[in-house]
């Protein structure tokens, strides 16, 4: 047996890192075990074909709070990240693209040759969107109350969250009460008049969500998003050179220049317990490692009724556990091509941020309807990233990378299984990208589809569950993952929750990670 | 001001069933109060009328679960007639085979069995957790909401009070109330459940009146609303009032006349008179100008402030959040005049089970289905249909040996798409399917039927007044709940507008036939007036 660690993190995603480098640049003892052969989880950079390397799941990384990229260095660790002027790119079948840029003037002037109306509401509404985003920023950095048993910490954090709330003005605080429940399609539609908008920024709202625009709670979807970040209302676009595994790459280094360790290759099978106190990880070649704190990075789920004994957390909250939703509904298409597709008006430089097809509320409510019945449909929702035009090195040169987020293609499918329909998936994803960008399939040299069940199996999600549960209203801030476990301890003594499944849930912010740290080293400190 | 003669101490815009309930409150504390109801008859979505020689019908609203406890004993209204009849069970006719629930929960225990054992073990539990639930949210229901963008602590108090009372709960609870405020009915009842139909039909009531669906977050809520029925005290009873919902309507217009309240019915309001910035009574459409020290409307938002009050009299950005207030009518109301009592293909004879509730709800995807064709602006190809055969409880309303059944449907948008309207030939086809679908349940029943009233959400606004035939007064989306209903900052039962009050269903608690927020506009007024407000009302 090894000797014993403050800490043992289960799992060296971004959240897992992000809390084993504070831990250890706070002197403790920090130990990482991940299942897969190398760190990232979701921030993968994945190879398409020899010489091609392209985004494995997530394409952008403009979420991931300052304060963490400050406080662990990364700029030094080598992170480099661009950001594009352009925000989004949204296609149509009928009409002229729209684009949406970082400078909300400039999208404005553009927007307003289509729709005077909707030209003269973008900046007011980017301005809101931004407004209600930094009110939820100071949600995002605290931990949820205690509900049982409020402490003077949770007393001053309300504090603050109602002076934050009060600096929003009455109109604006009476407004965040409103729009956090509301479906986007409601919430987009008070603001704009022109179908393309509408979709365009309603998207966001449902990304890597089993719901559709017309649910309710979508809004707070999209606020969150916005949250911490320069976001907006058309949303974050940054890539990190490199490929997402290059953020990767600079956490690891991080967390290891502080002192912890990190082991791949090792797969936690059991989270050991001694008189009702998590006390280590059993590993699956039989080896034990034993840790003042366990943390796990995982999601809660999988945690909750895979790796912990049902005798020591109880039927009642094992029967909570089963429930937590994660109805994971986002596949993955990931392109080489031989050249650039071309795009009715889509010049290079509107190309560079996300390209995003939902062209209408109805289509991305029909898109999302087909999942509803286990079934994907013909012309899904696609957010679409070519990094190979800010990052030319992840291709040789004149030929590039696709990276494509497909929705909604449900885990459990109706009558089929996705070993068959996974490439009859990838047919789909192409086929609707190239009705807005003529000879695309003509270009392409390589592909890889991977399903929610892939994301199940190779990266270890729940229900492929991208955001380790649904962020849905059922699932937030004091409830997420379940009421009662929301300050980061989950289910016993000395166990840790720091991954997506916390406060304030998934995306590549770092923010669970962060946040539970202050948690962890509050108790090791108080215990030692 | 000079005196007038007829001068008021209130005047009431709507003899609905909350318009009545506010005069009846307001009259019993000594103030003279005039109802001003636009149609011959009282009720407004609670009426009976006789549609067709000797067929009584509720024409829009059915059952009974909501109305408050307090306003029956406080209004004392079994001795004005009131009168509940019990509505025993929910019966979910499939092709070849039925589930049926009673009240006698053995039985239904047994009947589920039949199903999953799982699901029948599970009831029991779901049932003692949905009543403690209950008994921690009904008194939401009589609470004042804050408003959130001003921080009078006077008014969080009632909230504070909650607060606590939910941190006292057990876990157990706290998770339940959270679940039913964010989840979707079919979410929630997962949980537990795994029979289809069981799950479909329960579901069916979070969706009623709503333009969501049974996997729209936020419909879990209503479920409770089924364990707060309190008709006589007893938890979870349905019942139809003797006769038809106008029952309630005339019971509670008795307990008003008998405190001194006036009613003038086919007397409609043109417009409500404001002067510096204060409601001083009304105009009717005669002309004839009524004073009052003060108006309550228990008309929905959009026809109060829309079109009954002079727009110069209200900020802009007020009248933009009005406007921007959503009704959504989803619903339609089909009443038939039978010849006979209409036999299940599946369960035939003339059992207990035609009694209660006949729910169309055969599956969760045949809802969800139903609610897609409603998004894209048709009526449904297979409505959710709940039936209720009145005259088997109640057989004043219809002659000897016949039937009338109410069938509530949804969805029905108000919104139709691709240009339709709800013109002669939409409401026909809407009928036809109506009849076509409960055909496939009821084969004989076509044969039986001797009138129709189809009534489209555009028929409920005509004759009602209700915008786009909202039986709700407005969507009871969450963003349209407690403070934010039916304006943010303006969910007191007060208005921009001095003396000028809400009282309807547009207000907290909403709609169905609760009473609720007549009578806590009724009680808020009364302590505004005595100086201060009332916060919570007990």
């Amino acid at each position: 047996m090894a000797g014993r660690y403050d800490a043992v993190v289960v799992g060296a995603g971004h959240n897992g890192l992000t809390t084993a480098a504070y831990l250890a640049k706070a002197g403790r003892s920090v130990l990482v075990v991940e299942q897969r052969d190398h760190v990232g989880g979701i921030l993968d950079t994945v190879e398409l074909a020899p010489g091609v390397k392209g985004p494995g799941i997530v394409h952008t990384v403009g979420r991931l709070r300052t304060s963490v990229i400050h406080d662990l260095g990364l700029v030094k660790q080598g992170l480099v990240t661009v950001e594009p002027e352009a925000r989004v790119f949204a296609p149509q079948l009928a009409g002229p693209p729209l684009t949406l840029w970082a400078d909300a003037t400039r999208t404005a002037s553009e927007l307003g040759e289509r729709s005077p109306a909707d030209g003269e509401a973008y900046p007011a509404f980017d301005k809101k969107v931004r407004s209600l985003a930094s009110f939820l920023s100071y949600l995002h950095a605290i931990t949820p109350p205690d509900v049982k048993d409020p402490s003077l910490a949770d007393a001053l954090n309300g504090l603050k969250l109602g002076n934050a709330f009060r600096r929003l003005g009455k109109r604006a605080g009476r407004e965040a009460t409103r729009a956090l429940p509301m479906a986007i399609a409601d919430y987009v539609a008070e603001a704009f008049e022109t179908d393309a908008l509408r979709g365009a920024i309603a998207s966001r709202a449902v990304q890597y969500t089993a719901m559709g625009p017309w649910s309710a709670g979508t809004t707070a979807v999209l606020l969150a998003d916005s949250a911490g970040n320069e976001g907006g209302a058309p949303g974050q676009s940054t890539i990190a050179r490199g490929g997402p595994g290059a953020l990767a790459e600079a956490l690891a280094n991080a967390a290891r220049g502080f002192g912890a360790e990190i082991r791949t290759g090792a797969e936690v099978v059991q989270v050991s317990v001694e008189r009702h106190r998590a006390t280590g990880v059993v590993l699956a070649d039989g080896s034990e490692v034993s840790a003042r704190a366990v943390v796990t990075a995982i999601d809660p789920k999988r945690t909750l009724t895979t790796l912990l004994d049902p005798v020591e957390i109880g039927p009642h909250l094992r029967w909570r556990a089963t429930n937590i939703r994660t109805p994971g509904s986002v596949s993955k298409v990931d392109l080489a091509l031989s050249g650039l597709p071309s795009f009715d008006g889509g010049e290079p430089e509107r190309l560079a941020g996300r390209i995003v097809i939902a062209p209408s509320i109805d289509h991305l409510e029909r898109a999302f309807d087909a999942s509803k019945y286990g079934g994907v449909g013909d012309d899904p929702y696609l957010e679409a990233t070519i990094p190979t035009l800010s990052d030319p090195t992840l291709a040789p040169e004149g030929t590039h990378v696709m990276s494509i987020v497909a929705q909604w293609t449900p885990f459990e499918l109706r009558e089929t299984d996705w070993a068959a329909e996974r490439d009859r998936l990838g047919d789909i994803v192409v086929k609707a990208l190239e009705r807005y960008a003529p000879g695309l399939s003509n270009l392409v040299t390589a592909r890889r589809v991977t399903t929610p069940v892939d994301l199940e199996r190779e990266y270890g999600l729940s229900g492929g569950h991208v955001y380790h549960g649904e962020p849905g209203l059922d699932q937030f801030f004091v409830w997420r993952p379940l009421l009662g476990h929301a300050r980061y301890r989950l289910g016993l003594p000395g166990l840790y929750l720091c991954g997506s499944g916390a406060h304030p849930g998934g995306g590549v912010t770092g923010a669970p990670g962060a946040n539970a740290v202050r948690e962890i080293l509050g108790d090791l400190k108080r215990r030692s | 001001m000079a005196p007038v003669a007829n001068r008021y101490d209130a005047v009431i815009i709507g003899g609905g069933h909350n318009g009545l309930t506010a005069a009846a409150y307001l009259a019993r504390a000594g103030r003279t109060v005039l109802v001003l109801e636009r149609r011959h008859v009282l009720g407004g979505a609670a009426v009976t009328e006789e549609v067709f020689p000797g067929f009584r019908f509720s024409e829009f609203s059915y059952v009974v679960s909501l109305l408050r406890p307090e306003i029956i004993r406080e209004l004392e209204l079994p001795k004005h007639g009131l009168e509940i009849l019990p509505l025993d069970g929910t019966i979910t006719p499939l092709e070849d085979d039925s589930l049926w629930r009673v009240n006698d929960h053995g039985k239904t225990i047994r009947e589920l069995r039949r199903w999953s054992k799982s699901d029948a073990e599970a009831y029991e539990e779901y049932g003692l957790l949905m009543a403690d639930m209950a008994r921690f949210i009904k008194p939401i229901l009589s609470v004042v909401p804050p408003d959130p963008g001003a921080f009078n602590p006077f008014d969080w108090m009632p909230v504070v009070g909650l607060a606590k009372t939910f941190r006292d709960l057990p876990e157990r609870l706290q998770s339940t109330f959270v679940q039913l405020m964010t989840m979707s009915a079919t979410d929630f009842l997962r949980q537990w459940f795994e029979t289809d139909p069981l799950i479909a039909t329960m579901s069916a009531s979070g969706i009623i009146g709503t333009f969501q669906g049974v996997r729209s977050p936020g419909t879990a809520y209503v479920l409770l609303h089924h364990y707060m029925g309190e008709i006589d005290g007893a938890f979870r009873a349905w019942g139809i009032p003797r006769g038809g919902t106008g029952g309630i309507s005339e019971a509670i217009a008795s307990a008003a006349r008998a405190a001194g309240v006036e009613i003038r019915t086919e007397t409609p309001v043109a417009r409500i008179d404001v002067r510096n910035g204060r409601a001083t009574g009304v105009v009717l459409e005669s002309g004839e100008e009524v004073a009052a020290g003060a108006v309550l409307s228990s008309v929905d938002s959009h026809v109060t402030f829309l079109r009954l009050v002079e727009p110069s009299n209200l900020e802009p950005s007020f009248l933009e959040e009005v406007k921007r207030y959503k009704f959504r009518g989803s619903s339609g109301k089909v009443n038939l005049a039978l010849d006979a009592l209409p036999e299940l293909a599946c369960r035939p004879g003339k059992g207990e089970w035609l009694r209660g509730a006949i729910s169309f709800s055969p599956g969760v995807d045949y809802m969800e289905r139903a609610y897609d064709d409603a998004k894209y602006g048709r009526f449904s190809t297979r409505p959710y249909i709940d039936c209720i055969i009145p005259t088997l409880v109640d057989p004043s309303m219809a002659p000897p040996g016949k039937h009338v059944m109410s069938c509530f449907v949804q969805y029905a948008p108000y919104h139709l798409s691709d240009g339709r309207t709800w013109d002669d030939a939409e409401r026909d086809a809407f009928g036809e399917t109506v009849i076509a679908t409960l055909e496939e349940r009821f084969p004989s029943i076509r044969d039986l039927i001797l009138h129709r009233q189809v009534l489209t959400p555009l028929d409920i606004e005509r004759i009602t007044g209700l915008t786009e035939g909202n039986i709700f007064q407005g969507e009871l989306s969450l963003e349209q709940l407690f403070f934010n209903r039916p304006v943010p900052g303006w969910a007191r039962y007060r208005t921009p507008i001095k003396d000028l009050w809400m009282c309807g269903s547009a207000t907290h608690p909403g709609g169905g036939i609760m009473g609720a927020p007549g009578r806590i506009a009724a009680l808020e007024l009364l302590g505004a007036r005595s100086g201060g407000s009332a916060g919570k009302v007990a």
